[in-house]
């Protein structure tokens, strides 16, 4: 099935062993190997290779300069925190430690080029070197030369050098303001489905048939591709479930020819992994763990985001929930909910345009102290002194994220806050006080 | 590297060339780097500098000058000039001896390092800035038996400005204490710098000795090349005229002049096809020049565009017009564009090579642009005026 790669100057033995390893990639790696040119040929100065995640640029690139033996620097841009690293990392692999040694202390863009054109002459290429910068786009956060220089390394050193930037972010966010050489653009399509069955059939497990695995294959994607076509994290999970889907046969309730079957057993299986494995909710390894026990149902386990409870001082939570009102009512309904002698006032006329909408969806408002300190009281049935603790209080709500201060920090007289917790977390707060506040939030009237 | 490295030139590997035909001798003349016999229409400025240093040298007393003037009104070269012929009366004794130093503020990687400057040229020691500091205010300070008068020109004075102004206070200050025989001409570009930059205390060390170059007036310009030339007959008459009256009308620079000239020549010597015999330089060829020079290079940017790039252009304007501001973001422009492309029976282009035009727009700076991780929301004005665009849209 696989189209043999072809290229003259290349081992033909090697380039067999290429193509078994990238499958559903030869188009990319055929038109790179075009670009690359025989070894001793000059290659194009930098070329910028785009496409989603996992869609095997990386992978492609990895294993054609492995396999083919070619003098190569791979250098992450998340590891390069500054461009010393980078500096260093290229110069390591192509020249070995000494020349790396030879850079200065913080070295700058023209001290790598002399060092690199001082070392090229002692050492001349015999073949083209390749630079491939892995999450390019973090190039751009760095100096403003960085780029427009690798770009045209192959110029500035005077060597067979190309670069090779590979990024999940189109070109065109890239160009500085000052104009650069143009790369050459190669982009990495996704995988289709069936390209995806095709990789993912092929790690099988050694002790069921191929049939029985792809079948498998084909009941996971049925149940993933509408929200997955990340090749990683589906593999991730077809290697997770697999033994659930691979129970009914060891117990010998069924065949490996029964499909219906095996596919009644594992769909419900793989429709709460959505909601729990895949999200991060429940680790890999708690998964794992209670496919083992049979009498723990999948999923009862209790995951990260259902941790959400807090337990807060009682004047907090009213604190809180005070803050949560002011947040989502509008300011003028306030006289309504928390004086006793307001007037008759319907909800549909005093509406302003813009309060027709729900506040819940334009996100919480930001309130001054005041208004936050006189809900407070209002909703709070004993007396309370405005203590120290009940100021302090409200400024360790703040340094737990609960909510946030939206003026200045310095501001002392009149500060303004928003709440920042959901309506979720709210109500659960509110029930352990009694306070049913759902009665008093305008958009619930 | 080697310990007293001396940076240099490297040396001709052949000597320069004796001019061939008048054109080129008169080229090597208004060279700018070429000194002149004599400054003329500066006789007035000159008189008043020479006459206040040889005061001053003669009194033993110190003071300070300065002299503002737009680039290329020969402030620089008459104060060379003066301390020449000063040096020349010290020479025959008609004055007594003094000591000249110049700095120049932008050779100074820092404000600072004029006092080391200052203290080399003076006594051939290296120190500190701030130990330069000290030995000079010592120096100036204190009484010495027999002391020179030291003449001190600071060239490009604006770039001496620090927060606290102290370089400048200390400049200013020295002069005024009995025992510093010390004589400061300063050089700026703008006639108010004192006003606008100084603190008090610093103008008012200045000093009200002011002297302003006024641009040469194109009789003025004139006079300036035909001495340059001296007798040598390379230009007709009316094409210096031209050449002088053009300038001075503009900005009033000599040096800009003198490279007009030198330009109009050599546009004679291609325009002529028998290399050794040359004629004069006509009213055509300065005219050429002039156009060089001053026409406006956004213009023939925009002329010698794509068809794309071009039609973008227009694209913005169309934008401008519609929304009647001088701002818009990218993708309006390219709703724009594409409407344009239909128009002109084009294929319409895709959003990528629509970003990579407006990129090569901004970066040849006729469009300003923010940067380009912002995408298709990135904000889009003109660098030139509408009018400049549409005039070279037209002209084809």
């Amino acid at each position: 099935m696989t189209a043999l790669l072809k290229h003259p100057g290349y081992d033909e033995e090697k380039l067999r062993r290429v193509a078994e390893q990238l499958p559903c990639r030869e188009v990319q790696a055929g038109l790179l190997l075009s670009l690359m040119g025989e070894p001793q040929q000059y290659s194009y100065p930098s070329i910028f290779i785009y496409g989603h995640r996992a869609s095997g640029k990386s992978h492609v690139l990895h294993v054609l300069l492995k396999e083919l033996e070619l003098h190569h620097a791979t250098v992450s841009c998340v590891e390069c925190v500054s461009v010393a690293l980078l500096f260093e990392q290229v110069l390591l692999s192509f020249f070995g430690c000494d020349a790396a040694s030879l850079l200065p202390h913080s070295p700058s863009l023209s001290d790598f080029v002399r060092i690199y054109r001082q070392q090229r002459s002692q050492s001349p290429a015999k073949q083209t070197r390749y630079i491939v910068m892995e999450k390019a786009e973090l190039l751009r956060d760095s100096d403003a030369n960085l780029l427009p220089a690798l770009l045209r390394l192959q110029e500035l050193v005077e060597d067979n050098v190309t670069v090779i930037l590979l990024s999940e972010i189109v070109w065109d966010k890239f160009r500085p303001n000052t104009g650069c050489f143009e790369p050459l653009l190669l982009h990495f399509p996704d995988y289709s489905k069936g390209e995806l069955q095709q990789i993912l059939s092929q790690d099988r497990h050694p002790s069921y048939s191929a049939e029985f695995y792809s079948s498998y294959i084909n009941i996971l994607l049925g149940v993933f591709y509408s929200v997955c076509r990340d090749l990683r994290e589906l593999q991730h999970l077809a290697a997770l479930n697999f033994s659930k889907f691979c129970e009914p046969l060891e117990e010998g309730k069924v065949k490996e020819t029964d499909t219906h079957k095996l596919w009644r057993n594992i769909e419900p299986h793989l429709k709460k992994a959505m909601q729990t494995v895949y999200l991060r909710e429940v680790s890999s390894l708690q998964w794992e763990q209670m496919q083992l026990m049979e009498e723990k149902e999948a999923g009862a386990l209790r995951g990260l985001s259902a941790h959400t409870h807090v337990e807060l001082p009682f004047y907090s939570k009213f604190l809180l929930i005070a803050a949560y009102l002011a947040s989502y009512n509008p300011a003028r309904t306030d006289k309504r909910f928390f004086l006793k002698h307001h007037g008759k006032i319907r909800k549909t006329n005093f509406l302003k345009k813009n309060e027709k909408t729900s506040n819940h969806l334009l996100g919480p408002k930001p309130f001054p102290l005041d208004r936050l300190l006189a809900i407070f009281y209002s909703v709070v049935d004993s007396r309370v002194a405005p203590t120290a603790s009940i100021f302090s209080q409200i400024s360790s709500l703040v340094t737990l994220q609960l909510l946030t201060q939206v003026s200045h920090d310095d501001q002392l007289d009149a500060p303004k806050y928003k709440c920042a917790v959901s309506l979720d977390f709210i109500c659960a707060i509110s029930r352990t006080v009694n306070f049913d506040i759902v009665k008093y939030l305008y958009d619930f009237l | 590297t080697p310990h007293q490295a001396t940076p240099s030139i490297p040396c001709r590997s052949l000597p320069t060339r004796q001019p061939a035909n008048i054109l080129e001798e008169a080229r090597a003349r208004l060279h700018v780097s070429s000194v002149p016999e004599s400054l003329p229409c500066r006789e007035q400025e000159f008189q008043d500098i020479y006459s206040f240093v040889e005061s001053k040298i003669i009194d033993g007393t110190g003071g300070c000058m300065y002299i503002s003037g737009v680039p290329g009104t020969g402030k620089t070269a008459t104060v060379h000039e003066v301390m020449r012929c000063l040096q020349h009366a010290a020479d025959v004794d008609e004055i007594p001896t003094f000591h000249f130093i110049e700095i120049n503020g932008m050779k100074m990687t820092d404000p600072h390092q004029a006092y080391v400057q200052i203290l080399q040229n003076l006594t051939g020691q290296k120190a500190t800035p701030d130990h330069a500091a000290a030995l000079l205010d010592k120096r100036f300070n204190n009484p010495a038996p027999r002391k020179q008068t030291t003449v001190l020109l600071v060239d490009e004075l604006d770039l001496l400005w620090t927060r606290k102004q102290n370089v400048m206070y200390n400049l200013f200050d020295w002069p005024t204490q009995r025992h510093a025989h010390l004589v400061v001409l300063t050089i700026a570009n703008t006639m108010d710098l004192p006003e606008r930059i100084m603190i008090n205390r610093v103008a008012s060390r200045l000093g009200l000795t002011r002297m302003s170059f006024q641009p040469y007036s194109f009789k003025q310009l004139q006079q300036i090349i035909m001495s340059r030339l001296n007798k040598v007959k390379a230009f007709e008459e009316d094409a210096l005229q031209l050449a002088s009256r053009k300038v001075a009308a503009l900005s009033g620079d000599a040096r800009r002049c003198l490279d007009i000239c030198r330009r109009a020549t050599e546009i004679c010597e291609h325009s002529t096809t028998n290399p050794s015999a040359t004629g004069l330089v006509g009213m055509s060829h300065v005219m050429e020049a002039l156009n060089e020079m001053f026409s406006s290079a956004y213009i023939t940017a925009i002329k010698c565009a794509s068809m794309q790039e071009q039609l973008f252009l227009r694209a913005v304007i169309a934008e401008f017009r519609r929304l009647g501001l001088e701002e818009a973001s990218f993708q309006q422009v390219f709703v724009q564009h594409q409407a344009l492309c239909r128009l002109e029976g084009l294929q319409p282009i895709s959003v990528s090579e629509g970003l990579a035009v407006c990129r090569r727009l901004g970066a040849c700076r006729l469009l300003l642009l923010e940067p380009s991780r912002l995408g298709v929301l990135q904000r889009v004005r003109l660098n030139v005026s509408q009018d400049d665009v549409l005039y070279a849209l037209k002209a084809d």
